[in-house]
């Protein structure tokens, strides 16, 4: 027993030298410095992963390329369809790409903390880089803790679209500016069918479903993750009224209608979309769902505005969220990787070029306001709160989304009336997130 | 006597044609109830984009070219000869290294023989995820992340299912047969090749084909090991390419799933005779 | 098993010198046989295994070397109340879909067995399912179980039935799953068919003979005769449920509305956590929340539950196999 006892040790300490050697090798990035630049005309070749796909793939590889601009003799691969997951393998097994873009704003936390994604200063001050070109909001949700592993590659800024047909025919003649407006309008706009079923629902208040989640919902009630002890701060009265406003609704429905209403529409990303298909009439979503609605739905005629606040003067306010750029430890060329980043990062041509071509939102102040960037009547709204100073980043931790399904799930149990006692709930949820939070470590 | 023979038969008769009825309305049903999925899925494959998920189950039009629309989409021969190279190379290595093994664990004597057993029991019950992260680091340390090798090269050594499978075949094999064999000289070994083997033909060939199909059906691994390089998908893997990241696009992800099925819906159709026979003895015997 | 003993006994009798030579012999010609599973075993389960049990003992978040945490990680399991949810839908997968699975297989079998015509063809039918991919076979469902919209709400409309939500509701996403399972067993079911057609005609005849009905001859000759292939099916079901993975992941992102397949965090478990299996959170604590030493336990934890469960599963195979040979 005692024997088997010692022998088990070895092995567990074995194991456990042997992979800290293997994750320990290949890091060269960030060690001394700045990687050196490129020379003009030097003859590099750079690999870049993202999780694109289709079109969209088309065009970030063609903003990829006025890089060579630049550099004449760069060359570029871009590999579509790479998840996080994917990122995380790659730095593991000491094969990552050069450049690494990243959807998830989610995981930004890990990948700064943990050293994934190189800290970007020794370069941002080499080459004096000003990030006040980059709206604050954005710059909020890539870096954590202060350090900046990361840069912004165009954003998307959430609103809230509105059938006007729809909202005409219930007599309403403005899109709702409070939450208490929102909530009328929608109980206006809804029809139900003599069972109870629902046929239209003014405003879905499940979550989570297509753009409704608690982080994209939280600023317009003023909702703030973290008090003011620097932990989790979900049992707030922000977060309560929330809350309560999303079960007037549900109870409004009926949960069980509700359900059944949901359970059948259309996928996020597809022509089926409930809002495509006038099911909905008012809803939250970003910039990127016009372009969805002109080529999918021609027909339905929509508008949009900043989306209704709990409190007058928190109106303007949206959460914005976007892909992020990172050189990843042991990339092969971090210094050309740079270049790269900062081609993306501040070529105002090009940022316009990809914002055009994808319809998102410029993440720098000087694209923003450039007049070659095509903004029309639904997508101004969208500029505009991006030029406001009132977004509202994603929350950044080091545990991936965790925070966000704790929160998600509750809400899910709340809005099917599971949850006796709110705040006590939330002090649950909080208590979760901290012990997840100390857990990592960070 | 004769009458109450006919008296008694009638009725007999009768119940036989109930029966005969009641039970093949029940395998009609059966394979209804299996197959009408499979339909659903074709006649989704041919319809518009714009029809698929919608409540109209009958093609408006019958987009036949869906089925060539997926191999512009993608590289679906690259990846159908991707799929080829890890399911045979696979099932051959498998078969190599598990029949030995097999053989060892029921015909052979020796001490350690359950313990080893139980161990082999345990690794199939193991689920990939709980070992996926310390191999992940040692085929990356060996520079072989990105290929299929990952994949392959542990069938050539150990494959616990089909070895516990092989094991319970070899089993039912009598003990007799071998012993003579041992009698006329044989070493064991060739005593595994002349007797075993061909005596176990029908039970290696059902155990290789479903080898051949779960490495065919693998989704998890090919996902692990080969997602950053796009020439080494598998046809499974690259089933998910037709989700869209902003659409899923189900008529064309049905076509594909059909098109997935073709190769081992006929590798079915010719495996099935020795296939079906040879799991007739893969009774567990302890 | 005796009979075996004393053959062996036979070929060892050679005086005693050779035997001990024999003996060596006879253990360098097993190891040869073992050699490469030997050797795969080691590398493919063993060092990992070992390395993972080590990891459950550090904080570990992928990138940086493991630090050591001793129990940390498993006394925060009892903090952790999604680990007893994913707990109670793999118990609940283990129970409910093991015996579905082989119930259900049995009778599909059992009703072809009886086929007098066209045995071939359904037989097919039954097994076309079970070549489909995991990932199609689960979102063909999806589609077939939409509510209100898909075929089988519109055929339980026929008869005034309103379904329920089922991958939606969290009382019915785990019996959706299941049926996707059950769907696709056509392979349990082929070997379950082979079995009963190899039940000696004679049994039956002898059971006639006795005066025993359809309903007694299935009970008493065609169940025993194939109990040790039903262990099988039962062993190989358990494996199934407790490593249930990618169905869960992907009804559940399906279901919620999300447009990737693969799952975001978000929605893995969707709804309500009815669909998050032990798999499930222990991918998504390990990759997803980048936390390696809890997953790692967590794996461990789940090694040690099921090679627990196998040694018993093996144990009452051996003696079912004894029972049934004397």
């Amino acid at each position: 027993m005692r024997k088997l006892h010692r022998a088990a040790l070895l092995c567990v300490a074995a194991a456990v030298s042997l992979t800290a050697c293997a994750a320990g090798s290949g890091n060269q990035a960030g060690q001394s410095g700045p990687a050196a630049a490129p020379g003009r005309d030097d003859e590099f070749s750079l690999t870049v992963w993202s999780n694109y796909s289709g079109r969209e793939q088309d065009e970030v590889t063609k903003a990829l390329e006025s890089f060579k601009q630049k550099f004449p003799n760069a060359e570029i691969k871009h590999e579509g369809s790479q998840d996080d997951d994917k990122i995380t393998a790659g730095i593991r097994g000491g094969n990552p790409p050069d450049v690494a873009l990243s959807f998830t704003t989610d995981n930004i936390g890990q990948f700064c903390s943990s050293g994934s994604f190189a800290d970007l200063k020794p370069y941002l001050a080499r080459d004096a880089v000003d990030l006040d070109q980059i709206t604050d909001a954005v710059r909020a949700y890539t870096e954590y803790k202060g350090t900046r592993c990361a840069m912004p590659m165009l954003s998307d800024v959430y609103g809230l679209y509105y059938n006007k047909d729809m909202l005409a025919e219930a007599g309403i003649t403005a899109p709702p500016k409070t939450t208490a407006e929102l909530l009328d309008f929608a109980k206006r706009t809804t029809k139900k069918a003599a069972d109870g079923s629902i046929e239209v629902a003014g405003f879905l208040p499940s979550m989570p479903h297509y753009a409704n989640n608690p982080q994209i919902w939280a600023p317009h009630f003023g909702a703030k993750w973290e008090g003011a002890d620097g932990k989790s701060g979900l049992a707030s009265p922000e977060w309560a009224q929330m809350l309560q406003f999303q079960k007037e609704l549900v109870d409004f429905y009926g949960h069980d209608a509700l359900e059944r209403f949901r359970a059948g529409l259309g996928q996020q990303y597809s022509t089926d979309h409930a809002f495509h298909q006038r099911k909905i009439a008012m809803m939250v979503d970003g910039e990127y769902r016009t372009a969805f609605l002109a080529d999918q739905a021609p027909d339905v005629r929509f508008g949009t505005a900043p989306f209704p606040t709990s409190k007058p003067e928190l109106y303007g306010t949206g959460f914005t969220a976007g892909t992020i750029m990172g050189i990843p430890k042991g990339a092969k060329n971090p210094g050309a990787a740079w270049e790269l980043i900062k081609h993306l990062s501040f070529d105002t041509e090009a940022i316009i070029g990809l914002a055009n071509g994808i319809k998102n939102i410029p993440h720098t102040k000087a694209a923003l306001t450039d007049p070659r960037l095509e903004v029309d009547e639904n997508f101004k709204t969208f500029i505009d709160l991006a030029t406001s100073d009132k977004l509202q980043g994603n929350p950044v931790t080091p545990i991936g989304d965790a925070h966000i399904k704790s929160i998600s799930d509750f809400a899910t149990s709340w809005q099917s009336g599971k949850v006796p006692d709110l705040m006590a709930g939330l002090a649950e949820v909080d208590r979760r997130i901290d012990d997840q939070i100390a857990k990592s470590g960070k | 006597m004769t009458a109450a023979v006919g008296v008694r038969e009638r009725p007999f008769a009768w119940r036989k044609t109930v029966d005969w009825v009641a039970v093949h309305s029940l395998g009609l049903a059966l394979g209804l109830m299996f197959t009408l999925p499979i339909v659903f899925v074709f006649l989704t494959a041919v319809m518009s984009d714009g029809q698929a998920f919608t409540e109209d189950l009958w093609p408006r039009e019958w987009h036949w070219g869906n089925f060539l629309e997926v191999f512009e989409r993608a590289p679906l021969l690259k990846y159908l000869g991707n799929s080829l190279l890890y399911s045979s190379l696979a099932t051959a290595g498998m078969l190599i290294s598990s029949i030995p093994a097999a053989y060892a664990l029921a015909k052979l004597r020796w001490r350690g023989r359950n313990v080893v057993f139980l161990l082999v029991v345990g690794a199939m019950m193991l689920p990939p995820q709980v070992v996926a992260v310390p191999l992940y680091d040692t085929w990356s340390s060996l520079g072989l992340t990105g290929t299929l090798w990952p994949l392959i090269a542990p069938y050539f050594l150990f494959d616990a299912f089909s070895i516990f499978l092989l094991r319970q075949f070899i089993l039912t094999i009598p003990q007799s047969y071998v012993d003579a064999a041992r009698v006329d000289g044989c070493g064991e070994f060739q005593a595994m090749l002349r007797i075993v083997v061909p005596m176990a033909r029908p039970g290696i060939a059902a155990t290789a084909l479903f080898c051949f199909l779960y490495t065919w059906n693998d989704y998890f691994g090919p996902l692990l090991y080969t997602s950053e390089k796009p020439d080494q998908w598998t046809l499974s893997l690259a089933l998910s390419t037709f989700k869209g990241m902003h659409h899923v696009q189900w008529n064309l992800a049905m076509a594909v799933t059909l098109l997935i099925m073709v190769p081992a819906v006929v590798l079915f159709a010719f495996a099935q005779r020795s296939f079906v026979k040879g799991i007739t003895f893969t009774g567990v015997k302890g | 098993m005796t009979a075996t003993l004393e053959r062996v006994d036979v070929v060892r009798t050679a005086p005693a010198k050779g035997r001990s030579r024999a003996r060596t012999r006879h253990r360098l010609t097993v190891l040869a046989f073992l050699a490469p599973a030997i050797l795969g075993f080691a590398l493919f389960f063993g060092y990992p295994l070992i390395a993972t049990i080590g990891f459950s003992f550090t904080r570990y978040d992928l990138i940086n070397p493991p630090e050591w945490v001793g129990g940390e990680n498993y006394a925060y399991m009892f903090a952790d109340p999604l680990f007893r949810t994913a707990v109670y839908n793999t118990l609940w997968f283990v129970v409910v879909l093991t015996a579905a699975r082989v119930v259900f297989a049995l009778g599909v079998a059992s009703v072809i067995a009886r086929l007098k015509s066209g045995v071939g063809l359904v037989r097919t039918l039954c097994y076309l399912p079970s070549l489909a991919p995991p990932v199609a076979a689960t979102l063909v469902f999806f589609l077939v179980m939409r509510p209100n919209e898909g075929p089988l709400d519109a055929f339980l409309g026929w008869f005034g039935i309103e379904g329920p939500l089922w991958f939606a509701d969290p009382v019915w996403a785990k019996p959706g799953i299941a049926a996707v399972v059950l769907w696709v067993s056509g392979d349990l079911m082929i070997i379950l068919l082979a079995a009963i057609l190899d039940v000696p005609q004679e049994q039956y005849e002898a059971a006639e003979l006795d005066g025993a009905g359809p309903v007694r001859r299935w009970w008493h000759v065609t169940l025993p005769s194939i109990s040790p292939v039903l262990v099988f099916g039962v062993v190989n079901s358990i494996i199934l449920a407790l490593q249930l993975f990618t169905q869960a992941v992907v009804a559940g992102s399906a279901a919620s509305g999300s447009a990737d397949v693969t799952g975001s965090t978000k929605v893995l478990g969707f709804p309500e956590n009815s669909t998050l299996t032990f798999p499930v959170w222990l991918y998504t604590q390990g990759f997803r929340y980048f936390d390696m030493g809890y997953a790692a336990a967590m794996a461990t934890v789940l090694f040690v539950i099921s090679f627990a469960a196998t040694a018993v599963l093996v144990q009452r195979m051996r003696k079912a196999t004894h029972q049934e040979q004397s």
